[in-house]
C-alpha cells in the first residue's frame, strides 16, 4: 500500500512541468508571521474553529486558492485584506512555506466516534473520494491534502461546495458533493478529520 | 494487457453507470480510466512567469523563422483576437481573466488586465470595435474597448439572448468556448459534451453554432463534434473547418484528434457513435460510422488540438499561404507525453488537406524527462504576416516571424 503510494507519486512527479518557480520557504515564513499564524496557527495547524490548517497542504492548492480569492473568484470576506493586490511570488513563497511544515490534528480535536466514522468511510466510496486526493488523501498538485483538517473546516466546506456557495479552479468538486445530506457530510468530516 | 485495462476500465464505468440516480459519478475526466492508472489532467499555473524562466530558448521552427517573447506575465493565457487598433486580447480558463496587450511607440508591449472574476473567460473575438467575452453561458460585450483600457466600462451583458447551456447542464464538461466572427457577420462558437463520453442531447451538445451579434438566429453548424476549441473560415472558399478532441481512455492509440471540414450547414461528425470511421467500443449504438463525416486530417490521440486559423499574411513563404496553423496542447489521457507543439496543415482547392500534417513549432516537449515546458493553446495572424503563438503554462504570447 505505501510502496504503491510512493510509486503513484513519482509517475506524478515525472510528468510535472519543467517550469518550477523559484519558491523561497524561509521568505513564506517571514511573510506569515503575524499575519497567516494569527488565525491559521503558529505551525500551520488551527486552533480557531472555521479557519483550516495550512500545514503540509499540497503547495500548488494553496496557490491556487489564494489567487483564486485575490482575482474575486473564491469569495472568502475575511481573506479579503490579505489577499488583496498579494504578488504571485509571495503567494509562492507563503505556499512553500506551509507545504513544508508537517500537518497534524488540531489540539481541540473531538474524540473518535466509531460508528460515526465508518459512515464516513464508507462515504469515501460513493463520493470517490481518493479518485483525485489519492489513497492516502494527500492530494496532488492542485487537489489539496484533506486529512490533518478542522473536522467542522471540513464539514463547512463540503456544504459550500454542495450549495454551490464555493467554487474551485473548476467544478469538479460541486459535482462530487452535488445533493449530499448534511449528514453525510458530517460523518465523512468526522472520518477525514480522524486519518491522518 | 493494455486491452485487458482498458477493456476492464470500460466494465467499471457500465457498471457504475446505473448507479447515476443515486451517487456521483467519479469526475467528468476520470470516467472509465482504467484500474491502477495514475493519468489526469495537468493542472494549470495561474502565477506568473518570470521573463528568464518563459521557454523562448527550447523553440525549433523551420530554418528562416525566428520566435520572439511578444508578451509575458500573462498567467493561463489561451485564446486570441485583435482589435482595430492593434490591441490583442486574450482569454484564460481557471484564472478568470482577459487580457490587452497593447503596444507602445517603441515597439514593446503593455499588459493590462481588463476584465477579472469571470468563470472561464475563454472565447474572445472582436466584432468592429466591440470585444465579445463568452464565458461559459455567460456573454459579454465591451463597446469600443480599445478607447477604455485603462478604465473599462460595465460590458453589456447579452447571455439570455444566446441561452448557451451553463456549466452545470454540461455536468462541468467542455463549457468553455472558443469564440469567432464568420465572414457573414455572424458569430461562431462550440458547445462541448457534456461528458468524457456518454449518451445526451445531441440537439444541444457537441455542437458548432453560430448566431447573429445580438444572440438570436442561432443555427447549428455542425454537430456529433465532441469539443471544438478551434476553428476558422477558409479565407477563399470561406467554409468553416474545425478541430476536435477525440474521447478518454479509450487507450493511448485510439481515438485521432482530428481536422473537420464542414462542407455543409449541420454536418454530422458522429460522436459518440463513431470516431474517424470507427465505432466507439462502447457508445456505437448500432449506427453505421459511414453515415457520419470524416476528418480531413488526423491530428494524433489525445494531442489536444485546440486553436487553429488559416495564414494570409505574405511574411512567411508561399507555401504557407492559406495553410492551416494549429495549436497542439499536448495529453495528459496518455502514459507518453504527445504534442506540446503547433503543427501545418495544407488544404488543396478542393478543401482535402494534402502532403499530411507538419510539425512547425516545436521544442516544448522533453520525451527523455516526459515533461513540458509550455502548451501551446492558440495562433493569431498578426495584420504584418507574424504569427502569434499563446502559451497557457508560461502565460506567454510567442511571436514567431520569417526572415528569407
Amino acid at each position: 500500500m505505501r510502496l504503491r503510494a510512493y510509486l503513484v507519486a513519482a509517475v506524478l512527479a515525472a510528468t510535472l512541468p519543467t517550469i518550477a518557480a523559484a519558491q523561497d520557504r524561509a521568505r513564506g515564513e517571514q511573510l506569515a508571521a503575524g499575519r497567516c499564524t494569527a488565525c491559521h496557527g503558529e505551525n500551520g495547524r488551527s486552533q480557531m474553529e472555521g479557519i483550516p490548517s495550512l500545514a503540509g497542504q499540497q503547495p500548488l492548492f494553496i496557490v491556487t486558492q489564494m489567487i483564486l480569492m485575490r482575482e474575486g473568484i473564491r469569495q472568502v470576506p475575511p481573506m479579503v485584506p490579505f489577499v488583496e493586490g498579494i504578488a504571485d511570488q509571495d503567494v509562492e513563497d507563503l505556499a512553500a512555506y506551509y507545504a513544508s511544515l508537517t500537518a497534524g490534528p488540531a489540539e481541540d480535536r473531538s474524540p473518535r466516534d466509531a460508528a460515526l466514522a465508518a459512515k464516513g468511510e464508507a462515504q469515501m466510496a460513493t463520493r470517490h473520494c481518493t479518485v483525485c486526493h489519492l489513497p492516502t488523501l494527500h492530494g496532488r498538485e492542485q487537489i489539496p491534502r484533506i486529512t490533518g483538517q478542522r473536522e467542522e473546516f471540513l464539514a463547512h466546506t463540503l456544504a459550500a461546495y454542495r450549495d454551490g456557495t464555493r467554487v474551485g479552479a473548476d467544478p469538479q468538486m460541486n459535482d462530487a458533493v452535488r445533493g449530499m445530506p448534511d449528514a453525510d457530510i458530517a460523518a465523512l468530516a468526522h472520518y477525514l478529520a480522524h486519518r491522518d | 494487457m493494455k486491452v485487458k485495462s482498458i477493456l476492464l476500465g470500460l466494465a467499471a464505468a457500465l457498471l457504475a453507470a446505473p448507479a447515476l440516480a443515486q451517487a456521483p459519478a467519479v469526475p467528468g475526466w476520470a470516467i472509465g480510466r482504467p484500474e491502477g492508472s495514475t493519468l489526469a489532467p495537468h493542472a494549470p499555473r495561474l502565477t506568473v512567469t518570470p521573463l528568464e524562466q518563459v521557454p523562448v530558448g527550447q523553440v525549433r521552427l523551420p530554418a528562416g523563422f525566428h520566435a520572439e517573447v511578444y508578451a509575458h506575465g500573462m498567467p493561463g493565457a489561451r485564446m486570441m483576437t485583435e482589435g482595430p487598433g492593434g490591441t490583442v486580447f486574450v482569454g484564460t480558463r481557471a484564472i478568470g481573466r482577459v487580457y490587452a496587450v497593447s503596444k507602445n511607440a517603441d515597439g514593446t508591449t503593455r499588459t493590462r488586465v481588463i476584465a477579472q472574476g469571470l468563470t472561464q473567460p475563454n472565447g474572445v473575438v472582436m466584432v468592429g470595435t466591440s470585444l465579445y467575452v463568452f464565458a461559459v453561458n455567460r456573454v459579454l460585450r465591451y463597446d469600443n474597448i480599445e478607447q477604455h483600457l485603462d478604465a473599462v466600462p460595465t460590458p453589456v451583458e447579452l447571455g439570455s439572448a444566446f441561452g448557451l447551456p451553463t456549466a452545470e447542464e454540461h455536468g462541468g464538461n467542455h463549457h468553455w468556448k472558443f469564440t469567432i466572427l464568420g465572414p457573414d457577420g455572424r458569430i461562431y462558437t462550440n458547445v462541448g459534451a457534456p461528458c468524457n463520453v456518454c449518451e445526451f442531447d445531441r440537439s444541444r451538445f457537441a455542437l458548432l453554432v453560430s448566431f447573429k451579434t445580438d444572440g438570436s438566429d442561432r443555427r447549428v453548424e455542425a454537430q456529433g463534434i465532441r469539443n471544438s476549441v478551434g476553428m476558422a473560415h477558409h479565407p477563399v472558399t470561406r467554409a468553416l473547418w474545425a478541430t476536435t478532441n477525440a474521447r478518454d481512455w479509450a487507450g493511448d492509440d485510439w481515438p485521432q484528434d482530428t481536422l473537420h471540414h464542414i462542407r455543409r450547414p449541420g454536418q454530422d461528425i458522429g460522436f459518440p457513435f463513431c470516431s474517424t470511421g470507427q465505432s466507439d467500443p462502447q457508445f456505437n449504438a448500432g449506427r453505421n460510422c459511414a453515415d457520419f463525416a470524416r476528418p480531413e486530417a488526423e491530428l494524433g490521440t489525445h494531442t489536444a488540438a485546440l486553436g487553429m486559423r488559416f495564414y494570409t499574411g505574405t511574411m512567411f513563404p508561399e507555401s504557407y499561404r492559406n495553410a492551416i496553423f494549429i495549436a497542439r496542447h499536448g495529453s495528459w489521457n496518455r502514459n507518453r507525453l504527445v504534442a506540446f507543439d503547433v503543427v501545418v496543415a495544407r488544404p488543396d482547392a478542393n478543401g482535402n488537406i494534402v502532403g499530411g500534417v507538419e510539425e512547425f513549432m516545436t521544442g516544448f516537449r522533453d520525451d527523455a524527462a516526459q515533461r513540458f515546458s509550455d502548451r501551446p493553446t492558440d495562433v493569431h495572424m498578426m495584420r504584418d504576416g507574424s504569427m502569434l503563438v499563446s502559451g497557457e503554462q508560461a502565460g506567454a504570447l510567442y511571436r514567431i516571424t520569417y526572415r528569407r
